[in-house]
């Protein structure tokens, strides 16, 4: 269905994969086009239509016409340029400046006058004067060194090609030709966070869908303020971040020379490391666990053992010596012994000698593995690895907490209703006069709904299941 | 939909049975009828407050807290609010709707001009030369009510409608008819919900309401700090000021005004009598609903003024019994 029809789709086909919405122009100036893609539209400072502004960096959509609906040409400043030129000379230092009369050329500083070869900026057109075949300009600002000679092919460009004053809301100052087309067209990182998107419930709709469904009088809870509705949904978020939603959050990084990275700004705990190799991969890096562990203190001792102070009585510290012979470490020493680093995971990239070897009796396990090791530094906030993982590829998976960021405040649909159950028992919970029986059933309603929103997000599909049970049988020799 | 005051005035005047136990003037029928129209009004929201904690019937006219909605609906008023000096403080609607004390304007004569147009628009209170005629502001009729008289008969609300300070009628007035019209200021009475738009196609967000304790565990909680999503505000010494900062228009809010004071007034006509003027009076604003309470009220405070015990025995009996009925 390409055309939204009442459902909770708001957004046609056409808004959704290809990220442009399109009009018609009516032939008029000042005419106003409302966007109504899911997404809110993002406009930068100062002049944001022209892409010469850093303004324009951080629009996240960008405006176009079209007189076929076909060809389509971006409004920007650029785009808009009329030729002129300039008749007589004039001065350096000046404002005036004088062009063969040009129609397009009017003040009110919504022109500028450019040189068309070099593309310098001589200011906006504040005032206009016409004496015959001749324009007198008054810029907003000097001629530059030099002035403008005679002749100088100039073009008049319009400052501002169109506002976003309110949000969504598009207007384009200049009259576009009646029934020529205007498209919002959304930058591709813009639409990459849009697709899929179905698949959750925004954290500010499940706030007010409690508040409509399971607030009011003749409900358990009567009345609730809607910053306590707030609070536990951003909870509720938060731990089910932790163990049951997917994790998604992943970072491709290479490890530098210094061996340590630094942890991602919304990490709160990591899935798992693993490096890259020349097939794509992964294989994991195991934390340190016993092994070794960064001091949290370094400090300089005296000969009694002591801490020493500084002159503001702070501890003096020196260079950790454990995370020195950790960096300087071979992880084959730990491991045991292997001949030959093997690059990839391809089973036939391995002689016969090679891949007998570190097959000792009696491994310990948990050590008897080539990827290497990490660390977390908790005082430094980095990720260490051992030397062998040196300038490698590797994939940092972990999992935040939901409310880092704006496109994290959402929900997977299979979990929605175990949030509103955990809003529900939250609420019920820490409220005054509700009896213990009603805590104590909604209690097990939010854990049988989470019980089921974990179930259905561990994506068990049965002809998964079947494949990896014909293996069961398989002899082993 | 309105109690009219003549009918209230002339029922009381009756039962009280002026030729045998005395007599209440105008002056203190507006005063006591003003006096018990607020005490009923204010029943309102105490009454909503328990009705709304009982299990209610659905059935059609007998659920109580629709019934009670119904007559507060009358006050009911949404208005957009500016801030002031583009700041994140607003000022109550009782600002705009008194703009700077404005008060009461009664008989503002509007120039009747015969012409031929279908539907006719005259200018409230602009009449050249005409002695009395007073002016109102856009705002001021915005938020206030005006009443139009058409040779001293009220004109109902659906033979015109009021755009700015116009009046426009919908179909051409009797030619050489007298207008008058009447402006009542709407005074803001008790603070309802506030909403925010950012404008454009942003959805409207409700402003939470908090006080100076809460405001300052909110803003320092990371998890809860207002935005411009889910922001709040505090209401002190009649200003509004919302949270986040940032936020400096796009605020509306919801109101219940105060009910206008009934007004019975009079032209003496032949010996002496009083002769009811409509208009320059004003009706009880009440619910229908309420006429048999009100006149009751009033009865009960006429028998204090008259001094009979009688009397205010009837009608605190007849004003209990109402009140049981009604919380049953």
């Amino acid at each position: 269905m390409p055309i939204p029809n009442g459902g909770l789709i708001t957004e046609t086909n056409r808004q959704y994969y290809a990220g442009s919405q399109q009009f018609t122009s009516d032939g008029n100036a000042n005419q106003t086009f409302t966007s109504t893609f899911n997404t809110d539209l993002v406009v930068g400072t100062g002049n944001y239509s022209d892409p010469a502004t850093n303004g324009y960096n951080l629009n996240n959509f960008k405006i176009f016409t079209s007189p076929n609906a076909s060809v389509w040409t971006e409004l920007t400043p650029a785009n808009t340029d009329v030729d002129a030129l300039s008749s007589g000379a004039s001065n350096a230092g000046q404002t005036n400046l004088t062009i063969v009369a040009n129609t397009a050329a009017t003040g009110g500083n919504v022109f500028a006058v450019v040189n068309k070869s070099t593309g310098f900026n001589y200011g906006t057109i504040a005032s206009k004067t016409n004496n015959g075949g001749v324009d007198t300009l008054v810029m907003s600002q000097n001629l530059p060194v030099g002035g403008v000679p005679d002749n100088t092919q100039l073009s008049i460009r319009r400052v501002t090609t169109w506002t976003m004053s309110s949000p969504n809301i598009i207007t384009i100052p200049q009259l576009l030709a009646l029934n020529s087309y205007v498209k919002i067209q959304l930058n591709e990182n813009t639409l990459d966070n849009v697709h899929g998107d179905y698949e959750y419930t925004r954290l500010d709709d499940v706030i007010n869908n409690f508040l409509i469904a399971y607030v009011g009088p003749g409900k358990l809870i009567s009345s609730v303020k809607r910053t306590d509705v707030i609070f536990h949904a951003r909870r509720g978020l938060q731990e089910f971040s932790y163990d049951t939603l997917k994790s998604v959050k992943s970072s491709e990084l290479t490890v530098p020379n210094s061996l340590s990275l630094t942890i991602p700004q919304d990490y709160v705990n990591y899935v798992k490391l693993s490096w890259v190799d020349e097939l794509g991969v992964l294989h994991t890096i195991y934390p340190t666990n016993n092994l070794n562990q960064s001091p949290y203190y370094t400090f300089s001792q005296d000969g009694d053992g002591n801490p020493i102070q500084d002159s503001n009585d702070s501890n003096t510290e020196v260079t950790s010596q454990i995370n020195a012979a950790w960096d300087k470490a071979n992880p084959r020493y730990i491991s045991g012994g292997f001949k030959n680093d093997l690059n990839n995971a391809n089973v036939l990239d391995r002689s016969v000698y090679s891949s007998a070897l570190g097959q000792r009796y009696g491994l310990e396990p948990q050590t008897s593995q080539k990827n290497g090791w990490f660390k977390i530094d908790q005082r430094t906030g980095t990720f260490n690895f051992t030397s062998n993982l040196a300038n490698k590829l590797i994939l940092l998976q972990y999992i935040s907490d939901g409310n880092a960021y704006d496109l994290d405040a959402r929900i997977p649909k299979l979990a929605e209703e175990a949030l509103y159950s955990y809003i529900t028992h939250a609420i019920l919970s820490v409220s005054s006069g509700v009896q213990e029986y009603i805590v104590r059933r909604f209690k097990q309603e939010k854990s049988a709904k989470l019980r089921n929103a974990k179930i259905r997000l561990s994506n068990l599909k049965l002809d998964q299941v079947i494949q990896v049970m014909r293996g069961k049988s398989k002899w082993i020799k | 939909m309105a109690i009219n005051v003549n009918t209230v005035y002339q029922t009381v005047l009756l039962i009280l049975n002026k030729e045998q136990r005395g007599y209440m003037t105008p002056v203190e029928f507006n005063k006591i009828g003003a006096q018990c129209q607020l005490e009923i009004f204010e029943t309102y929201f105490d009454s909503l407050n328990q009705q709304i904690r009982i299990p209610q019937t659905n059935t059609d006219y007998a659920d109580r807290v629709v019934n009670l909605d119904e007559k507060i609906s009358i006050f009911k008023e949404f208005i957009n609010v500016t801030s002031i000096s583009s700041s994140n403080v607003f000022n109550l609607p009782q600002q705009i709707g008194h703009n700077n004390g404005k008060t009461s304007v009664i008989g503002m004569v509007t120039a009747p001009t015969a012409t031929a147009g279908g539907t006719t628009q005259y200018v409230i209170g602009t009449v050249g030369g005409v002695v009395g005629a007073d002016t109102i502001t856009a705002a001021q009729a915005q938020n206030g009510i005006i009443q139009i008289f058409g040779n001293g008969s009220l004109i109902t609300d659906a033979e015109y409608a009021i755009n700015g300070i116009n009046i426009d009628f919908y179909s051409q007035p009797t030619t050489g008819l007298t207008l008058l019209t009447n402006y009542y200021p709407k005074q803001f009475y008790r603070l309802g919900q506030a909403l925010y738009s950012a404008g454009g196609t942003k959805p409207t967000e409700e402003l939470q309401r908090v006080d100076r304790g809460e405001l300052y565990h909110l803003l320092s909680s990371k998890l809860t700090a207002p935005t411009a999503s889910s922001p709040i505000y505090t209401y002190e010494n009649n200003q509004i000021t919302i949270y986040p900062t940032t936020i400096n228009s796009g605020l509306s809010l919801s109101y219940i005004r105060k009910p206008i004071n009934p007004s019975w007034n009079f032209t003496l006509g032949s010996g002496q009598s009083y002769s009811f003027n409509e208009s320059s009076s004003f009706n009880f604003e009440l619910h229908p609903a309420d006429q048999t309470e009100l006149i009751l009220k009033i009865l009960l405070y006429a028998g204090v003024v008259i001094r009979s015990p009688e009397i205010v025995q009837v009608a605190a009996q007849q004003v209990a019994q109402e009140n049981i009925n009604q919380q049953r």
